[in-house]
């Protein structure tokens, strides 16, 4: 090289002439990157600028048309990698890339970039289902790194206010796309989680295509999320769209209103709970009443309670068998006594001499109540007593007959 | 109101008693009379108690 000093100043063009040689010795190089401008307006040449995937910084790149004829379809921000010589123009001292080659990384490699960088992320465990940690029921501040005034960011703040209206947003509107959504949603990341009122932070976007939704697998995106401790809910594109973010998550939700619907209670529905809770709670106690009082009107209803008379009456009628009874066996025994009594007096009759007194015949008797059957045994003076059909008298034996 | 000094559990089980004594219809008439007395007491007892119940749960009617 040469020397220089204040005196011997080198010349610009000695400079610039001593830089080329020092870059053209580079050799051409792969470069990764996203062409964020192309200009094949003028001659031959067309003009790219090629910008880094997560840093803020970008080279330019020139190269034949036919170069990027053959890329083509290129969509607008194209992922690609390009095979290129840094080359230094001295007429204005700026050094670009002349590109040989422009290749389109393809959704292929990407996928398969993604996918290895998903097994590796999986064995380190960040995917582990013990890391995730529980939302809270009622957050005191919500968390939402979202676009600038997208559908997402309306979505996710009107569905939380109705469900419950005191919620607090932190929101960080950011790019979601591009080389830049990475180190803007990164950033938001950081300061959500350094926030400590932020209890739950919710990082969404609309869907978009398999690039749009690239930097939320990025790694080091990723990483980052896994390593907050507030809980993180991921609402990426559509239901379909499963970015790494979703992994590491500790809530996955399908869309932004899901999102919303999992962070804040809905205030109508715990009312309606509750409500209901006690709505069987009462009717529960009222149904116990209900068959506690029919067994006691079944208990008072039952003859013996709710006419006691019966333990009377049931008695008397007892009793009333019972004389009818005595009244029925007596008047037997009196009828039979009766019968009786008809018969002894008819044998009595039968017996008695009266009928055939009747018929004129008298009964003798000595003084000793005999009755005299044999004249021949009374003596004179001897005192009978004649007893006739009626009444009775005396009489003395005046002679005696023999009768033979 | 009566003194409530029993549960309605036991008012409800003594009632039941009573009740299957004076169905047996063992008891002497000096009994019975004694035992349907004190039916009626319990039930009276008893009805309070529901009574009571469903005063307290008509106040909170959600």
């Amino acid at each position: 090289m040469f020397e220089t000093s204040s005196d011997a100043p080198a010349t610009v063009a000695v400079v610039t002439q001593a830089i080329k040689e020092y870059v053209d010795r580079l050799g051409p190089i792969w470069v990764e990157g996203e062409i964020s401008e192309l200009n094949e307006r003028s001659g031959v040449m067309a003009f790219v600028r090629l910008r880094d995937l997560r840093e803020d910084m970008s080279l330019s790149v020139m190269c034949h048309k036919s170069v990027i004829a053959a890329a083509q379809p290129l969509p607008p921000n194209a992922r690609v990698v390009i095979y290129a010589k840094p080359s230094w123009y001295t007429k204005n001292g700026s050094l670009t890339l002349s590109a040989r080659e422009i290749r389109q990384v393809g959704v292929g490699e990407l996928l398969a970039r993604l996918e290895a960088l998903k097994n590796l992320m999986a064995s380190q465990g960040l995917f582990d289902s013990d890391r995730k940690i529980d939302l809270p029921l009622l957050p005191k501040k919500v968390g939402l790194i979202c676009g600038r005034n997208t559908d997402a960011e309306k979505d996710v703040v009107e569905n939380a206010r109705r469900r419950w209206p005191s919620v607090v947003f932190e929101i960080r509107e950011v790019t979601v796309q591009g080389a830049l959504a990475v180190s803007e949603v990164s950033a938001a990341l950081g300061e959500l989680e350094a926030d400590v009122d932020v209890d739950v932070i919710i990082i969404t976007r609309g869907g978009g295509s398999f690039e749009d939704l690239l930097p939320f697998s990025d790694e080091g995106l990723v990483r980052l999320a896994a390593s907050c401790l507030t809980p993180i809910v991921s609402a990426i594109g559509h239901e379909k769209d499963s970015p790494l973010l979703d992994l590491v998550a500790d809530f996955r939700a399908s869309t932004p209103t899901d999102a919303a619907k999992h962070v804040v209670p809905d205030v109508a529905e715990e009312i309606e709970m509750i409500a209901g809770l006690r709505n069987r709670a009462h009717r529960r106690l009222m149904s116990v009443i209900d068959v506690e009082f029919a067994r006691i009107t079944n208990f008072k209803d039952r003859p013996v309670m709710k006419d006691p008379g019966v333990l009377i009456t049931s008695r008397s009628e007892i009793i009333m068998a019972l004389r009818d009874r005595c009244k029925r066996g007596f008047s037997g025994h009196l009828k039979l006594a009766k019968e009786e009594l008809v018969q002894i007096r008819a044998r009595v009759r039968a017996l008695s001499p009266q009928a055939t007194m009747d018929r004129g015949y008298s009964v003798v008797q000595l003084s000793t109540g005999e009755i005299a059957r044999d004249a021949s045994t009374l003596r004179g003076g001897d005192v009978l007593r004649l007893r006739l059909a009626k009444g009775e008298t005396n009489a003395t034996v005046t002679a005696n007959t023999a009768k033979e | 109101m009566a003194e409530k000094k029993i549960s309605y559990e036991a008012a409800r089980d003594e009632l039941a008693e009573v009740v299957a004594a004076l169905e047996t219809g063992s008891a002497t008439l000096e009994e019975s009379l004694k035992l349907w007395e004190r039916g009626e007491e319990l039930a009276k007892i008893a009805q309070e108690w529901l009574d009571g119940a469903k005063k307290k749960l008509d106040a909170v009617k959600p």
